[in-house]
């Protein structure tokens, strides 16, 4: 799974041009995963504002919700896709054609467990 | 698959910016133009996550249906946190929503918002920055870059632009009848202004040169569909962007640097622009009434059909820079007179025109003078004279690539003493 972090497109105030050009990055690399056969499960992108539940109690009201739209952008995770590879290592080199590098876009790269029932 | 073929057509999100924002103004009115363009960057927002799985079969249609929902919510947004009513364009130019969005009426909506970007009651600095933005969907750190302004400059006359429009309560309309030709001349010389900003920048990169040219063009051409604005004026003016763009990419060189008329690569002047000049000249002549526009095209197309510097109609291009002084007087006409008349070997003369007025009339390009001042000193063989002037020149010249230029002419002097 490549996990996208950290890069908020809303905060950097793009041209209509810039825009065009990311998305013609991106619709590259895509197309070109889908040329190797590599995606299992297309990407999804994701909204920035996120919820936190958290608490120990065992009663749902007593969860304590947290809203928060303004998440540092450093740890926001804007997307996923899941990609066929045979090892950790092809899977870096899949990521190598992730086009928000430059505007400090970072890929996290995770092993989806298989069970085997 | 075609991998090197783009995905969209070039500058679909630039022009369909400037569309979206004009059709969303004829709805929601001028006063409303942050956040119809704010509505508008939303959309390219979700187009450019949503359309990364595939583009849909019409881009053009999807973004202005998200766009105009977008609007509708922001402003039930607004409405509800203000609690006040949304006050939608009404009265005699109110059209059936469905029918905004057809092309022809977004070209109208356009010609509009040239007109409104174009109004006499803004700030004629501000009339750039915010024609680059609500036309061309430029940002302000484009507009920054290609005007040569810092950032925060182009932000402030957008907001002051946009003040001034919704404090002022401006029309969105195209001028009729006695009104219409005035504010098509401001019009025409803010396009004019725009296409010398590319065509003259301080810029080394071309591409912001040719973007700036292009728009300028393109902005014309808007005009010249409508019955109204297809004027001899707004076709001559056309035809000079023609002529002036079909030069634009033989005046650098491959090192970045200005080549002047004298030793550009004429092979590498672009021959379709020449062709369509000369269309729009045709047309630009039918009535016989001649405007400035007429004469530079005039002037540009001459330097045109000279297959070599030497070939050059001197002559003609003299009669034409008097006919346009007399059109309109001013120090640079003059200027380029005396440049002609040295061409012709016509010295003393040049010289008592150039005597006729100061470098300071010149205003931020008095360095020109200078630099035609050193031009007669070259022609008259006074070398010493030559490299006072170009001195001069170089204290006051501030474009790079020219001051490069400026110093290699010195250079070259100095090799031949």
């Amino acid at each position: 799974m490549l996990i996208f972090v950290g890069t908020s497109y809303e905060a950097m105030d793009l041209s209509p041009e810039e825009m065009q050009a990311r998305f013609g990055n991106w619709f590259k690399w895509q197309q070109k995963m889908e040329a190797d056969g590599v995606v299992l499960k297309g990407g999804h992108a994701l909204h920035s504002g996120k919820r936190h539940v958290s608490g120990p109690d065992r009663k749902i009201t007593d969860r304590t919700l947290t809203d928060s739209t303004s998440a540092e952008v450093k740890e926001l995770v804007g997307g996923y896709y899941i990609v066929s590879a045979k090892d950790i290592e092809e899977a870096t080199e899949i990521a190598q054609g992730y086009p928000d590098y430059d505007i400090g876009g970072t890929v996290e790269i995770r092993e989806v467990m298989v069970f085997n029932g | 698959m075609s991998e090197t073929k783009p995905p969209l057509v070039e500058h679909l999100f630039r022009h369909q910016y400037g569309k979206m924002v004009a059709a969303l103004t004829r709805i929601f009115g001028p006063s409303n133009l942050e956040t119809i363009e704010d509505a508008v960057q939303d959309t390219f927002m979700k187009a450019m996550v949503a359309w990364r799985e595939g583009i849909p079969e019409n881009p053009e249609g999807w973004l202005m249906t998200a766009a105009k929902n977008r609007a509708i919510d922001l402003f039930r947004k607004l409405t509800a946190d203000e609690k006040r009513v949304l006050k939608m364009d009404s009265g005699t130019s109110a059209i059936a929503l469905g029918e905004v969005f057809l092309e022809s009426e977004i070209e109208d909506a356009q010609l509009r918002m040239i007109f409104m970007a174009c109004h006499p009651s803004l700030n004629p600095r501000d009339q750039i920055a915010f024609a680059l933005k609500t036309i061309s969907g430029f940002s302000s750190k484009e507009i920054a870059s290609a005007l040569l302004l810092k950032e925060e400059t182009v932000k402030k006359r957008l907001v002051r632009a946009r003040k001034s429009i919704a404090a002022l309560d401006l029309e969105f309309k195209i001028p009729q009848g006695t009104d219409l030709p005035p504010r098509l001349n401001r019009v025409l010389e803010v396009l004019y202004l725009i296409f010398n900003e590319g065509f003259h920048s301080g810029k080394k990169e071309i591409l912001v040169r040719k973007e700036l040219c292009g728009e300028a063009m393109r902005f014309c051409q808007m005009l010249l569909k409508n019955p109204f604005t297809k004027t001899s004026e707004a076709h001559a003016l056309f035809g000079l962007m023609c002529f002036h763009s079909a030069r634009l990419e033989g005046k650098i060189s491959a090192d970045n640097e200005i080549i002047d008329l004298k030793n550009q690569d004429r092979s590498k002047w672009f021959g379709p622009l020449v062709i369509l000049g000369n269309e729009a000249m045709n047309k630009a002549v039918e009535k016989g009434k001649y405007s400035t526009y007429h004469f530079e095209a005039a002037i540009a197309a001459e330097h045109l059909k000279a297959k070599t510097f030497e070939e050059t109609d001197w002559n003609q291009i003299h009669n034409y820079y008097h006919q346009l002084h007399e059109l309109q007087p001013t120090v640079f006409n003059l200027l380029n007179i005396a440049f002609v008349k040295m061409q012709l070997g016509k010295l003393s003369e040049a010289f008592e025109i150039l005597m006729t007025f100061h470098p300071k009339d010149l205003e931020q390009r008095a360095y020109l003078y200078y630099g035609t001042i050193a031009e007669y000193h070259i022609l008259k063989n006074e070398k010493s004279k030559a490299i006072n002037s170009l001195d001069e020149a170089l204290k006051l010249v501030k474009n790079e690539a020219e001051k490069t230029y400026l110093k290699r002419k010195k250079e070259k002097i100095n090799e031949s003493m």
